[in-house]
């Protein structure tokens, strides 16, 4: 760059201010405005996002793409080096494989047996996630960055992603998509410093919060795309949990399927849980991007002529005013005063509940006489 | 002999490659090309840039828009939100004016020490830029450490940044 010395003099001071430094100065006040207003972020401006991730995604396809071939390439020609080896590896895993398949089938027939004789409703891998229109996309850009931890797979709104869905590997659950484009989508994965997940331990039922931190592991930095481990956070009956315990969703609050594998819970030297994703298991290249629709609370599907609200004449209610009855009070002298019958003028709103009425009923007044007495 | 001679690149080469190696520091994190390119372990080497720059005298608009823009596109490549790292680099412009001046001792190590100074204070922004952008979670260290690593490669890329010649600004010691 050229050296420059143009400057801008101040008003009533011999100090210049140089073009550059005013010009720095006015960049950065532009940049700290654009954080506080979450420029990208906010469903306002997130479209100028999707369209940078296009491009993004775009240009990371064509410059992986060399490297992706290469690596391919590789893999087959050193692959045959040992394939006799590894044939016979593969053999020995089918046949142990076999043996857990059998296994499994007769454990889910059981199963079946016993969720019959329960009236379960089907409980499938991740409740409310529709497996059979799961779309498969590559991941071509990692955020890569010291603050956010995002993907970029190659699927948007063109092949049916939205936003909400869950992405997950082969081995376990990934993240979530956050940011749609038409042929781009941006998932945040488990490890972001905002990422919480409600979890459980699939054994001990123990809940828990899976905090993402981003903090490096070494030992597990050798391949791409490599997951750090979160932190479980708030974790009820932590006496429960055990050491090793495979970590699921739970699908609490509806933001992810129930059942979905998350990892391995790991107690740390001070005490505290973390979970060895097992989607780290593998670099990262391919997902399954999940729809996922939360089941919706009962009030919202709630059919209003099938059920009355409580607190009007369900039997709900009914059974809560006669079991509710107002403790006994003090016999007086003075005999209370017979309550005002029920009527339409003076009916309290539906939404109040009800005073307990009386058992009997007081008597009608008495009509007035059409004629006075004489 | 002289045909064997290797004649040095000149300045305006040294500075290309130094815009090369700011850009490719950028983009490299966000391919997947596994955790040697994530940021850390690689160095922050717009930062480099910055200081340079600043204290090379370029008082012009193209060292500020340069930084603007690469900060925009390291935002767009991280996830956003915009102005994050256009924000860190202009501080880091900003802050090396200044210390290129108190530290402008023709040696290695008052440049060396006006680098550290300005890396260190680009943490301090990045975590307030950081929170007030990505919210209370947000935890300054992998920065921190990229910005450190940054610092102790410095001396080995300074020439594609600046001379050791003094500060070219008024004001600087010759």
């Amino acid at each position: 760059m050229a050296r420059r010395r143009s400057s801008t003099r101040r008003a009533g001071a011999g100090r210049r201010i140089p073009a550059g430094v005013a010009l720095a100065v006015v960049l950065v006040i532009v940049a700290v405005v654009l954080i506080g207003t979450r420029a990208g972020r906010t469903p306002a401006t997130e479209a100028v996002m999707q369209t940078g991730d296009e491009g993004a995604a775009t240009a990371g396809r064509v410059a992986t793409g060399p490297a992706r071939a290469g690596e391919s390439f590789f893999d087959r020609l050193f692959g045959g080096w040992n394939s006799a080896e590894r044939i016979e590896q593969l053999e020995a895993e089918n046949r142990e494989l076999q043996a857990w398949r059998d296994l499994a089938q007769r454990l889910a027939e059981r199963n079946r047996r016993y969720e019959a004789l329960l009236r379960m409703p089907p409980d499938t891998f991740g409740e409310g996630a529709d497996i059979e229109n799961s779309i498969a996309a590559q991941l071509v850009l990692d955020s890569g960055g010291p603050f956010m931890r995002t993907l970029v797979a190659n699927a948007g709104a063109l092949h049916g992603v939205k936003v909400g869905y869950i992405a997950v590997n082969e081995n376990g659950l990934v993240g979530r998509v956050v940011s749609v484009g038409q042929h781009s989508s941006r998932v945040l994965m488990l490890d972001d410093y905002n990422s919480r997940i409600p979890v459980m331990g699939e054994s001990s039922r123990v809940r828990a919060v899976l905090a993402g931190q981003a903090t490096r592991r070494p030992e597990l930095s050798l391949y791409p795309y490599q997951l750090q481990a979160p932190r479980m956070d708030f974790v009820v009956g932590a006496q429960s949990l055990r050491e090793g315990e495979r970590v699921i969703t739970s699908g609490d609050g509806g933001l992810y399927p129930r059942g979905i594998s998350v990892g391995v819970a790991r107690r740390e030297g001070d005490g505290s849980w973390r979970v060895s994703l097992a989607a780290s298991q593998q670099p990262i290249d391919f997902v399954r991007i999940i729809p996922f629709v939360p089941i919706d609370a009962p009030e919202e599907t709630a059919d209003p002529n099938a059920t009355p609200p409580l607190g009007s004449s369900s039997s709900v209610a009914v059974i809560g005013r006669e079991t509710m009855q107002a403790p006994p009070t003090a016999p007086s002298a003075t005999p209370a005063p017979p309550r005002p019958r029920q009527t339409a003028q003076n009916q309290p709103p539906a939404q109040t509940p009800p005073q307990p009425q009386p058992q009997q009923e007081t008597p009608p007044p008495a009509e007035p006489p059409a004629t006075p007495p004489q | 002999m002289s045909a064997f001679q290797v004649r040095a690149p000149s300045r305006s080469a040294l500075r290309a490659w130094g815009l090369a190696l700011a850009v490719l520091s950028v983009v490299l994190p966000a391919l997947p090309l596994g955790p040697l390119f994530a940021q850390p372990p690689m160095p922050l080497a717009v930062l480099w840039a910055a200081y340079g720059w600043a204290a090379e005298d370029e008082s012009g608009w193209r060292a500020p828009v340069t930084l603007a823009l690469l900060g925009l596109l390291h935002d767009q490549l991280a996830g956003g939100p915009y102005g994050l790292f256009a924000g860190i680099y202009l501080s880091a412009y900003l802050a090396g004016r200044i210390l290129a001046v108190l530290m402008s001792a023709p040696n290695l190590v008052s440049l060396w020490g006006g680098f550290i100074g300005t890396a260190l204070f680009t943490i301090a922004v990045a975590y307030l830029l950081a929170r007030l952008g990505l919210g209370p979670n947000i935890s300054v260290m992998p920065y921190a450490e990229a910005a450190i690593i940054t610092a102790i490669f410095f001396p080995v890329v300074r020439p594609l940044y600046m001379s050791s010649s003094p500060s070219l600004r008024p004001g600087a010691r010759r």
